[in-house]
């Protein structure tokens, strides 16, 4: 039989390696507040050698500002020793040998010894640590929105001085309370509930998607706010940073925004209104000063002299001019008015538009090109006059000498589609690109190229009411392409 | 039928041939001694005035007065102007310039105003009255 193990020998060796070995900084402290035992780790983050401070009052491991009132701790202390952390609460502080102070946290253990109680501190150098919350409470301080950080409890831990200034409360009035006192009443006995859900399943995310979110401030005014909120894990455990924006001017500013816009729909349906009104109205007496120039021309004709006649057939043909363009323009206002958005098939409306310009393309010998085209959401009537029209000018404005040729073309762009009618006809210079969409204008004399000169402005109004875009391409002698947008989207109802 | 002195000759510049059928009217019943040249288009009354001395002065007589329309096909009474502007001083002396407008836009008058090459602006229809008002003015004898 070999020789038994002597136990407590055995313990103690045991107990020694593994202080020394702990990572921690270890120093057993008697009733008297000195240090009977450092570890090697101790030595080394105090920078003391373990014969220079065994023996020593355990103040001098503290910035003097300590001294006074310690001692009456370790008193208290051992009074009723038991496991807990020192300082709660409190910010701690240690001394090195050079007189250097650093943060710490340190646990106390009392351990009870046939010397006596003693107590075993653990002392944890936490300057990383502080330097890593202060840099977090500089990026949050210098954050441009309001920033709060709350605790799982729901308890202010952090602001910044934007949070200050928003909620117009100073910073120690904020700290250690309850987030709630930033919430508007009506939503306050609720909020802890959503708080438990945020912290059984955090994420980013704004808050109250949806919802219009109001905060108030110290004196209880609320006002509009967007919030954003960013789980962390922090020393202290879960935490949740509230980034908060005042929206009141950009709240104000929407509904400016909004109102201005029905404004401008009523005032602009009041316009369509009175030129519809007006337009019909005007018909009224021209259709009298036809009649009679008629009975002029069919009674009394002979009797007038060569001027009188044809001051007669001027009366007659200014008449009839002004009926064409007051009809244009109550069919201008008319656009778009009885119409409902429907699904329509382009390459379909292109052939009945082939079938109702058949005698013209006939006897111009047009060679109109359809390639494939989409299907749209739109206005089907207004989109059959908008190609219509564009085809009938590229007709009319064709070159006396050859055979137009026309295509019609589509394709997607940006996910909108574009479509294009090109001609080989007179042109235009680009210097009148903007003048031919606006009403009644003309770019070549009427007894050359006759007509009223709405025909774009209908095409230019056709293309708004499906929220796209027309424009023309050209060179004067060459031929033109026109190219329109499509934006409009299925029809809620 | 009375002569004046400098007004040998008035263009009138309109697309439309029933206004240019009026106004020829209204300026015979005027009852003065005139050449009346009519230009339905900005580019033919350019034309005009960049042609008159290279022809015989009975077919391309200066003129007086240029009674121009705002509102034609293609190029426009403001564009006349500007093309106008650039004219040798030579072309344009002692051509007075009346802007005739059915214009209701007040605009266009300040527009007018703030040009020195438009001498007059006249609302449509043009009459006798304004012819003679317009002569006098600028042809006094």
């Amino acid at each position: 039989m070999s020789t038994p193990p002597i136990p407590y020998k055995h313990t103690e060796l045991t107990f020694q390696v593994m202080v020394d070995a702990s990572p921690n900084a270890l120093i057993l402290v008697n009733k008297e507040g000195k240090i009977v035992y450092t570890n090697a780790f101790a030595e080394k983050l105090f920078q003391y050698q373990r014969v220079e401070i065994i023996g020593q009052k355990i103040e001098v491991l503290m910035p003097a500002r300590f001294e006074k009132y310690h001692p009456g701790l370790v008193k208290s202390f051992f009074t009723s020793p038991e496991f807990r952390r020192m300082g709660e609460g409190r910010e701690l502080f240690a001394l090195k040998k050079d007189k250097t102070e650093f943060p710490v946290e340190i646990g106390l253990n009392p351990i009870v010894t046939v010397d006596g109680t003693l107590v075993l501190a653990t002392i944890m150098d936490i300057t990383e640590r502080k330097k890593a919350e202060e840099r977090f409470r500089l990026v949050v301080e210098s954050a441009p929105n309001a920033m709060v950080l709350v605790d799982k409890k729901g308890i202010i831990k952090l602001v910044n001085s934007r949070t200050e200034k928003l909620f117009r409360y100073r910073r120690e009035e904020l700290l250690e309370q309850k987030i709630e006192i930033l919430i508007p009443k009506e939503v306050r006995e609720n909020h802890p509930k959503y708080r438990k859900e945020f912290s059984k399943n955090p994420e980013v995310r704004s808050m109250g998607a949806g919802r219009d979110l109001y905060a108030v401030d110290r004196d209880n005014n609320r006002f509009p706010v967007e919030i954003g909120l960013n789980p962390i894990e922090t020393f202290e455990g879960k935490m949740v940073l509230a980034s908060i924006i005042d929206i009141t001017e950009r709240k104000k500013a929407e509904e400016i925004s909004a109102n201005y816009t029905k404004k401008l729909e009523n005032k602009n349906k009041e316009l369509e209104q009175f030129t519809f009104i007006a337009s019909h109205d005007l018909l009224e007496p021209l259709k009298s000063i036809s009649g009679l120039t008629e009975i002029l021309t069919e009674g009394y004709y002979e009797k007038f002299d060569e001027e009188g006649q044809n001051s007669l057939s001027f009366l007659n043909e200014s008449t009839e001019r002004m009926k064409e363009l007051i009809t244009a323009l109550l069919n201008y206002s008319r656009l778009g008015q009885k119409s409902t958005i429907e699904k329509v098939d382009c390459t379909e409306l292109l052939e009945e538009i082939k079938v109702d310009l058949a005698s013209s393309i006939a006897q111009m010998n047009v060679n109109l090109k359809i390639e494939s085209l989409p299907e749209v959401w739109g206005y089907k009537t207004e989109l059959r006059l908008l190609f219509q029209n564009l085809i009938s000018n590229a007709i009319k404005f064709r070159k006396k000498d050859k055979n137009p040729n026309i295509t019609v073309s589509s394709q997607k762009i940006n996910q909108i589609w574009q479509f294009a009618v090109e001609d080989d006809g007179i042109g235009m210079d680009m210097k009148f690109a903007n003048k031919i969409f606006t009403i009644f204008q003309q770019l070549n004399p009427k007894n050359e190229y006759q007509g009223t000169g709405i025909g774009l402005s209908h095409c230019k109004k056709i293309v708004a009411l499906h929220d796209g875009d027309i424009w023309v391409t050209s060179q004067l002698n060459e031929g033109s392409t026109f190219y329109f947008t499509i934006n409009t989207k299925p029809q809620k109802s | 039928m009375k002569k004046i002195r400098g007004l040998d000759c008035i263009i009138l510049i309109d697309d439309d041939k029933i206004t240019n059928f009026i106004n020829k009217k209204v300026i015979n019943r005027a009852d003065i001694d005139v050449t009346i040249k009519i230009n339905s288009s900005v580019p033919e009354a350019l034309n005009y005035l960049k042609g008159m001395s290279k022809q015989p002065v009975e077919e391309f007589p200066r003129p007086g007065i240029i009674f121009l329309d705002v509102n034609m096909p293609g190029m426009d009474g403001w564009d006349f102007i500007d093309e106008y502007k650039k004219l040798p001083h030579e072309q344009k002396k002692k051509i007075v310039i009346a802007m005739l407008t059915t214009s209701i836009n007040p605009d266009d008058e300040y527009m007018a105003n703030d040009i020195p090459e438009i001498n007059i602006f006249l609302k449509k229809p043009l009459t006798v009255q304004k012819l003679e008002e317009t002569i006098y003015t600028y042809f006094p004898c």
